[in-house]
């Protein structure tokens, strides 16, 4: 996964299209390198925050993990968790600066996820394992496809928890609309609550590896 | 491979360059940010008394019914007045006092002193009161307009900095802050009782109880205990100051 | 006293940093296949939060929070870092990570042995990031407080990640269905595990 891609490579070659498929599924951040759970279970109670969340990564990943292998050769191992977080936290709180000044109700809504992107591990993982090792180009594929990865896993959890938690879809009240709680129908809170975004996340496991079986674990 | 020198100087630079890149757009950027606060905040005063602002027309808004500001001391004594763009009595305009700062204050024993807000709006004369105070992540921000009577509420405001999306930081939404409206903090006998928020529903409260409750969110239950504590820390320093002047 | 014992049992059991809060989840899922290993993992947290949250206390009371800077005298009085903390706490954070792990190899080795490979893990763990930013929030009074608030946590993350590999060592010899297995099971027991945690949320010492 983190072997060196050969400078003669295409731009879209097999080996760098594999950079963006693999984390969608057999290499899932979430399911088998589990990687950023907090923020998942802190952002999935409804849909539209898991979305803002996924897109944040997006940026701040593809980001993120060309500067570190633009980087690469100059930082001392011995340093370099400190210089990673630096640079990602700098990135960030940058942003967050800026959209402050310029774009306060963007900011406003943004200002939850600063703190939950800078602490992702998903961000430190994927420096430590692709940026050090490679060249910016496939580092920005494996930025993009592993928040990508991340993302949707975070997508189907804010929408099942929305769904029966609240009943609603993008805060749309789809249940009242079809009259499902005039024949009884409740809510089930528990759904909101962080605990169920792990057993959300274990079910999709479970399907995940009933489909592919290889990943399946000893014990 | 790298030298202890390389290290120490790699991480010098590093340093430098990240503090001087922050400090530069914070100072830059500080006079933009600090102006949208206030806008924020005048927004968060005109939407207690149901008056919304874009962040063009909030500080006009602001001046055409927002006539009076007041300070008032942990005695309830004024401590200064802030009347149509000027300061008439005391040392600090009410608008600018710290909020935070005097609630720690309060709690330290020491004299502080909080603003009150006095609305004009359709005839009639609605009091504001800000509020502050701690939910899950982060602090919670808000206000509380009275009616004339200062017992009767008749609009809220709530925001948050890092509330959990969906759970704890529902409290920003309309839904939550109107369920305010009409509850009264004093009972029947005159005594303090403020607006608690309630887990479970007000349903599970004595009906003669739920003219000062409201439910709270359902899976924010930190957050909602932080805006229970916030609205009784907050109201409770302007008792004296209504018992003075309402009775 | 009674009010640092009140901090430190409540910060272990009612503000549990893995069930109440679910912080420190991705080191706690994946180091947790058995119980020596994770109470390794435990110990160098409990270590690593007794050390940063109360450095992290000191910066905060006396470099970044609003007013300071007062000491360095009444001109400094209005200057405000606080839009600094992220980072320094998190350098702070992972320059500690390093000096703790370069000061154990020099002076215990076994220690060392035993602790060693865990060390560069914490730096990402974002219950220590939590610790410092938790600690900020709530205004603790003085260094004494701060550091029991981070042992306490600290102590909580060690009994949740030694909880879940004790039952994760049991269940190797029940029959969980094959896609399950592993990281399946882990998830939704944590999840359960955060629902009876649940019960504590609320309660006042």
């Amino acid at each position: 996964m983190s072997a060196e891609v050969k400078e003669k490579d295409p731009l879209f070659s097999l080996k760098n299209r594999k950079l963006i498929s693999a984390p969608l599924n057999k290499d899932n951040p979430i399911t088998i390198q589990v990687l950023g759970i907090c923020s998942a279970l802190a952002v999935t109670a409804k849909l539209e925050p898991s979305v803002v969340m996924a897109l944040s990564v997006v940026f701040v990943l593809g980001v993120g993990n060309v500067l570190i292998s633009l980087l690469r050769k100059t930082i001392p191992p011995r340093i370099r968790i400190i210089v990673q977080l630096t640079v990602i936290a700098t990135l960030v709180i940058l942003v967050d600066q800026f959209l402050k000044a310029f774009a306060y109700d963007v900011s406003k809504q943004l200002s939850v996820f600063v703190g939950l992107i800078i602490t992702n591990c998903i961000i430190m993982g994927r420096f430590e394992a692709f940026g050090m090792a490679n060249k910016p180009w496939p580092s920005f594929l494996d930025g993009i496809g592993n928040a990508l990865g991340y993302g949707w896993i975070l997508i189907v959890v804010g929408f099942l928890r929305e769904l029966l938690g609240s009943g609603t879809v993008w805060g749309y009240p789809v249940f009242e609309k079809f009259g499902l709680y005039s024949v009884g129908y409740e809510n089930n809170g528990m759904m909101i609550l962080p605990p169920m975004a792990l057993i959300v996340v274990g079910v999709i496991i479970w399907v995940q590896r009933t489909k592919v079986r290889e990943l399946i674990e000893e014990n | 491979m790298f030298s202890n020198r390389y290290i120490f100087i790699y991480s010098a630079v590093m340093v430098i360059i990240v503090a001087a890149l922050l400090s530069l757009t914070a100072m830059l950027l500080q006079p933009r940010q600090e102006r949208n606060l206030t806008i924020a905040n005048i927004q968060g005063i005109l939407t207690a008394v149901n008056i919304e602002a874009t962040s063009d027309d909030a500080e006009e808004l602001y001046k055409t019914y927002i006539k009076t500001e007041l300070a008032i001391d942990q005695d309830g004594r004024i401590a200064s007045v802030y009347k149509n763009g000027r300061l008439e009595e005391g040392k600090v305009r009410p608008f600018d006092i710290d909020l935070k700062k005097e609630l720690y204050n309060k709690k330290m024993g020491n004299p502080f002193i909080i603003p009150l807000y006095i609305a004009e709006k359709d005839g009639n004369t609605l009091y504001i009161i800000p509020l502050r105070g701690a939910g899950l992540w982060g602090p919670l921000y808000g206000n509380i307009a009275f009616g004339p009577d200062f017992n009767e509420i008749v609009g809220a405001d709530f925001s948050h900095d890092k509330e959990t999306p969906g759970l704890g930081a529902e409290i920003s939404t309309k839904e939550f802050a109107n369920q305010f409206i009409g509850k009264t903090i004093f009972n029947d006998a005159g005594e303090f009782v403020s607006v608690r928020v309630v887990k479970g529903g007000i349903t599970t409260m004595p009906t003669a109880q739920q003219i000062h409750g409201v439910d709270a969110i359902s899976g924010g239950t930190i957050t909602s205990i932080g805006v229970s504590d916030m609205v009784n820390n907050c109201l409770e320093n302007y008792i004296s100051y209504i018992q003075n002047n309402f009775k | 006293m009674q009010e640092l014992t009140s901090i430190f049992v409540q910060s272990i059991f009612i503000d549990n940093m893995v069930f109440a809060y679910f912080l420190g989840m991705c080191s706690y899922l994946a180091v947790s296949r058995t119980v020596k290993t994770s109470m390794g993992l435990g110990i160098a947290v409990i270590f690593v939060l007794g050390i940063t949250v109360p450095v992290n206390y000191l910066i905060n009371e006396y470099l970044l929070g609003p007013g300071s800077l007062a000491w360095l005298g009444p001109d400094f009085v209005d200057v405000n870092l606080n839009f600094l903390s992220f980072i320094v706490f998190i350098a702070v954070i992972a320059s500690m990570v390093q000096l703790v792990e370069m000061f154990i190899e020099k002076f215990s080795p076994a220690l060392y042995n035993s602790l060693g490979i865990f060390l560069p893990l914490i730096a990402v763990n974002c219950a220590i990031l939590g610790g410092s930013l938790f600690m900020q929030e709530r205004e603790y009074q003085s260094i004494a407080e701060a550091t029991s608030f981070g042992l306490g946590s600290g102590v909580g993350w060690l009994i949740a990640i030694v909880g879940i590999a004790a039952i994760r060592e049991k269940i190797r010899y029940s029959n969980v269905p094959a896609p399950l297995r592993g990281l399946g099971i882990t998830f939704i027991i944590t999840g359960l595990m955060g629902i009876a945690f649940m019960m504590f949320l609320g309660i006042k010492i």
